[in-house]
């Protein structure tokens, strides 16, 4: 369940593009890996998940266009992206890949293969791009998780603390900067 | 001597032109004494060095890093190009005036020039000569950067070309030093590279090359040094070729080929030669056919044809020298200097192309036609020399820059040192041959008075000193230097001329046509890859997964 | 606490030069003395030890040691050479930061740090003022970090071999969208300034990054060395021909100029790919002569390319030698170690690769005359860079040895 909602969560940051919406898709991330985090034995780094996570859903309700503008008009390549996405993450991580971890595989490659393409697409927001950092930020915390060695709780820390700053940064929203 | 004192010739010329530039960046003119006491010195030194001693000399300062060692060797083939380098480099160093940085440009390319030749390795020699390259190429635009000057990147090609022979030697014999490289590893594949090498760097080729364009620049100061200094190079490397090949090409057909090239190039050079508008521009191919004969002479794979071959560089040496000292009005300089380059007897010029003939005639088989071809260049080049004395003189070149008097004394030394043809043999020629054909069969013999080789002999001091004798009353009655210049048409048209012209300039003026230009938009491919579209970017994903799961 | 050091120290010269904006001298003196107090603590530093004073782990290799005191030498060649109107201490700021990111890098023990660090870096660059969007200069350091990740993620879990294989591909791919090579070539605009540009990641950051990605992708998937480097070698040709051609034919000088990285670029990952001593020691000559030549170069080149004042001066001439990789400059020993490296591989590879050296010269011509005629503190660096590179060019030895090779 918590591999899923990391799914969606990314899935309804690739859909949105309102500080509503992204927030949502943050907080569903944030959630979802703090379980997979704390279910794994990593209590410390579950705490800087969910705190670094906070402060950047938190902040991100605070900037960019107060909507949720999920799913606008013209994007069904969207929807087709994260729907696939997502089943291709699936697939990978339960069927191609082996051994114990599936739903720590699912989320995280879900959630990294989702908010890289996000930045990629045209017409972004600084606002989306920010959101997808901080994601991505997270789930790179999470995959280091699959490691052999243990690298323990410094990657999620260090990432939290990514993802709060990340937040912090105020971009403006127009061409040249 | 320490071993150490064999970095001597290459540390003079570059402690000079160190101190020549420190001087001119403090405001001092440092003048042309430092970067030619430079040069002397390291004339001076070879001297040292060899004389005494007479032997192969090494010194071997550790790994500089890109797989060649800082590994010196003075052998007679060293000692040979050593002087063949430093002697006109010395003189035109001395007496041409130059700014500081040409001065010290020059001086560099000296140091590079004889490092190159001094190395134990090849990389050694290619980090080296492409070292001299390159100053060579700066050392003309320092002068004028519009003037004419060698494609550099033919002789990046060439020093290029040579590092990967080097790097081959080294991977399949382990080793790239002349000395200890297995005749296995010399194969084809590396003696063609090597040869591609030695040819680009002189550029010995049958059209009109880059020694023969430097002669039409404004001012001969720094195209004299890039003759002298670059000029020799190639040859250096088909000698030192037979060391690798223990005294042989690979094959004897590739010493064929390149024999042949030789005469095609001095067959080219005289052509042109006799087709020139000006005297300037006859002067120019006098080095290149030189070239042209010695290349011959020296891809034979005979001694007699190596030592031939020597001694006509010995003469482009000097020649190097004499020929950016003339100045461009007609007199005894002018006449002289023709005199001597186109080999009039007894002169140095006439014994090599007379040794270098007998040398195709001796080995034999096709060869022999070589020499016959040969006969008949020289033949053409004699009627061009002829027809050049009474051209007009063509484009100047600054007085301050001509020495008439010293270039006469050279070209007199050209003339009268065909007596002593067998003592420059001796000590200057065949030492070297004996140094990179180590057991070769058909050595030279005859001691000081005259030149025996396989199947004759050349009483080169009783025959050539009445020559000279002759001359000199022929000269004292008549008084032939009295020429007036004047426009001459060429002996024959230079054949193929016009078609080549055409061609050329058909394939420059080449292009797309007009309605299949917008398949080939370079702009467009560009905007295309470089403007950040992730479809590109994903494509050249899937690209690299299906390679290199295929 | 050498590596924490060796972060922090540039880390907090940036700040401090960030916090005191209002105080030009303060602001400099402050941030010069404490990046060259990381400086001197990378240089005093062991090669290898490791530290975990920040719980993470950190460890410095005699290359990525190599490689900062060369970025870090160019860094202060470059400010304290720098033209009139350039404002040093913005420099200064931007290349400490840069520094700081490349020795977290360099330090790094795990793919995932180096991840992190680059998003850092790429969200720092692109949300200062630039001409391009703020989008638009994220997407490649993004792609590269998820392209990682994703390699990362596919190396450390068991299944098929396909696996491996795809996880080299995304380790190449990434490092090539990080460093902005072909096929992800970042978008360029040469009005934009140059540290808001790509040309930090492909000159400065570039170097310790490949490095670090390479030796990690030892570790991740040993058994692809093959494909990996069939794969570095394969960009690296692509590279080598887009980059030299483009370099000579594009119309802009600062495009050139960027080209031109790309095709130095080529070399390396030539180098790289052929996983010989030979090659790796090539690869870390071209990496040397891109600090501390052609970035120096390029950023010396920026006035005269924007009052369009090229120049066909000895000086010119000398650079484009440099730029060509003649003798006696680094370019020239770094060809010979790779045209031997090739060698030993495959021969005709070899000949490919010196064929495509031929290209090199059209384009430094142009390149060398696009620095115009330096003066005052500029021809002192163009000439202190021409030094440096005939050095490295004559001797390699020490500095390949500084390296661990």
């Amino acid at each position: 369940m918590a591999a899923f909602a990391a799914w969606l969560g990314a899935a309804v940051i690739v859909l949105s593009d309102g500080r509503r919406g992204l927030a949502l898709g943050l907080a569903l991330i944030t959630v979802a890996f703090t379980l997979l985090a704390w279910m794994g034995g990593e209590r410390i780094a579950a705490v800087a998940l969910l705190f670094g996570g906070a402060v950047a859903v938190v902040q991100r309700l605070r900037t960019g266009l107060d909507v949720w503008r999920v799913m606008p008009p013209g994007s069904t390549p969207r929807l087709v992206l994260a729907i696939g996405g997502g089943l291709l993450a699936l697939w990978i991580a339960t069927s191609v890949m082996t051994g114990a971890g599936a739903p720590l595989r699912f989320a995280a490659l879900g959630v990294v293969g989702l908010m890289g393409s996000r930045v990629l697409m045209a017409d972004i927001k600084p606002a989306a791009v920010l959101t997808s950092l901080a994601a991505l930020a997270l789930s790179v915390a999470v995959a280091s998780g699959m490691a052999d060695t243990g690298l323990g709780p410094s990657p999620y820390i260090a990432a939290a603390v990514i993802a709060l700053g990340i937040s912090l940064i105020k971009v403006q929203d127009t061409n040249g900067g | 001597m320490p071993p150490l004192a064999l970095l001597a010739p290459v540390a003079l010329p570059l402690a000079a032109g160190g101190v020549a530039a420190a001087l001119g960046l403090a405001g001092l003119k440092p003048g042309r004494a430092i970067v030619g006491a430079g040069a002397w010195g390291a004339v001076l030194a070879l001297f040292l060095l060899w004389l005494p001693v007479r032997s192969t000399q090494e010194l071997n300062l550790g790994q500089l890093g890109f797989g060649a060692s800082l590994d010196l060797r003075l052998d007679g083939a060293a000692f040979a190009f050593g002087l063949v380098i430093l002697v006109p480099a010395a003189v035109l160093l001395t007496l041409q005036p130059r700014s500081w940085q040409e001065g010290t440009v020059a001086a560099l390319g000296v140091g590079a020039a004889v490092l190159a030749v001094e190395a134990g390795g090849v990389l050694l020699t290619a980090l080296a000569g492409g070292t001299a390259a390159t100053l060579a190429v700066i050392q003309l635009d320092v002068e004028d950067i519009r003037a004419p000057r060698p494609p550099w990147g033919a002789l990046l090609a060439a020093w290029l070309a040579l590092s990967w022979a080097g790097a081959i030697l080294q991977v399949v014999s382990g080793t790239e030093v002349y000395a200890a490289v297995p005749v296995s590893a010399l194969t084809v594949p590396v003696f063609s590279l090597l040869a591609a090498a030695a040819l680009m760097a002189s550029g010995l080729f049958p059209w009109r090359g880059w020694a023969a364009r430097l002669w039409s620049r404004p001012s001969l100061r720094a195209a004299g040094m890039a003759v002298a200094t670059l000029y020799p190079l190639g040859f250096y490397l088909l000698v030192r070729a037979y060391e690798l090949g223990d005294g042989r090409y690979p094959q004897p057909i590739l010493g064929v080929a390149l024999a042949w090239l030789g005469e095609l190039v001095a067959l080219g050079v005289a052509v042109r030669a006799q087709a020139a508008s000006t005297r300037r521009e006859y002067l120019g191919e006098v080095i290149p056919g030189f070239g042209g004969f010695a290349l011959m002479a020296i891809a034979l794979g005979t001694p007699v044809g190596l030592v031939a071959g020597l001694v006509m560089l010995a003469t482009v040496g000097l020649l190097a020298a004499c020929l950016p000292l003339l100045p461009d009005r007609a007199g005894p300089a002018s006449v002289l200097a023709i005199a001597a380059a186109v080999g009039l007897p007894p002169g140095l010029a006439f014994g090599a192309r007379v040794l270098g003939l007998e040398a195709t005639f001796e080995a034999g088989d096709f060869l022999g036609l070589i020499g016959i071809a040969g006969a008949a260049t020289w033949v053409i080049s004699m009627v061009a020399a002829a027809r050049a004395i009474g051209l007009p003189a063509g484009r100047g070149h600054a007085a301050n820059e001509t020495f008439p008097r010293i270039a006469m004394a050279l070209a007199a030394l050209i003339l009268v040192a065909g007596p002593a043809l067998p003592v420059i043999l001796s000590v200057f020629a065949i030492p070297a041959q004996a140094g990179v054909m180590l057991d070769a069969a058909g050595s030279l013999g005859g001691g000081l008075v005259s030149v025996n080789t396989v199947q004759t002999a050349l009483p080169a001091l009783t025959l050539f000193a009445p020559l000279l004798l002759l001359g000199a009353i022929a000269y004292g009655i008549t008084g032939v230097f009295r020429a007036r210049g004047q426009a001459r048409p060429p002996v024959f048209p230079i054949p193929g001329a016009v078609a080549f012209g055409r061609l050329r300039d058909a394939v420059r003026s080449a292009a797309v046509p007009e309605q299949y230009r917008s398949i080939v938009n370079p702009r467009a491919l560009e905007m295309a890859a470089a403007g950040g579209r992730p479809l590109l970017w994903l494509a050249g994903l899937a690209a690299l997964a299906f390679a290199v799961n295929r | 606490m050498e590596p924490e050091l060796a972060i922090g120290l540039p880390a907090a010269g940036s700040v401090w030069a960030a916090v005191l904006q209002a105080r030009p001298r303060a602001a400099f003196a402050g941030a010069a003395a404490l990046g060259l107090s990381g400086l001197a603590v990378v240089v005093i530093s062991t090669p290898g030890r490791s530290s975990e004073q920040l719980g993470i782990t950190f460890s410095l290799s005699s290359e990525s040691r190599s490689l900062l005191i060369a970025a870090a030498a160019a860094l202060a060649l470059v400010v304290a050479l720098a033209p009139m109107s350039v404002e040093r201490t913005l420099l200064l700021r931007w290349g400490l930061a840069g520094l700081a990111g490349m020795a977290a890098i360099g330090a790094a023990t795990s793919l995932d740090t180096v991840i992190l660090t680059v998003l850092v870096l790429a969200v720092l660059q692109a949300a200062s003022v630039g001409s391009r969007p703020f989008t638009t200069r994220m997407r490649g350091p993004v792609l590269a970090a998820a392209l990682l990740a994703l390699a990362a993620a596919f190396a450390r879990n068991d299944g098929p071999p396909i696996l491996a294989r795809l996880a080299g591909v995304g380790l190449v791919a990434g490092l090539s969208a990080a460093l902005g090579t072909l096929p992800y070539i970042h978008q360029f605009d040469p009005a934009e300034r140059t540290v808001t540009s790509p040309i930090p990641w492909i000159a400065f950051i570039g170097p310790v990054l490949a490095l670090t990605v390479l030796t990690r992708a030892r570790d991740l998937v040993p058994t692809e060395g093959a494909a990996f480097g069939a794969m570095m070698i394969g960009l690296g040709l692509l590279n080598m021909l887009w980059g030299s051609l483009a370099s000579w034919t594009t119309e802009g000088g600062a495009a050139a100029w960027h080209y031109s990285f790309m095709a130095d670029w080529g070399l390396a990952l030539c180098g790289f790919g052929l996983a010989v001593a030979d090659g790796e020691r090539a690869a870390l000559l071209v990496l040397y002569s891109i600090l501390l030549s052609r970035l120096p170069l390029y950023l010396w080149s920026r006035q005269s390319l924007r009052e369009k004042r090229p120049n066909d001066r000895p000086i010119n001439l000398l650079a484009a030698a440099m730029l060509a990789g003649s003798a006696p400059f680094a370019g020239f020993a770094a060809r010979v170690l790779l045209l031997r490296g090739a060698t030993q591989l495959y021969s005709p590879l070899a000949l490919v690769i010196g064929l495509g050296l031929l290209l090199w010269l059209p384009p430094s011509l142009r390149l060398g005359r696009s620095v115009g005629l330096p003066r005052g503190r500029q021809a002192w660096g163009v000439g202190g860079a021409l030094a440096i590179n005939v050095v490295i060019g004559l001797y390699p030895q020490p500095f390949l040895s500084l390296a661990g090779l």
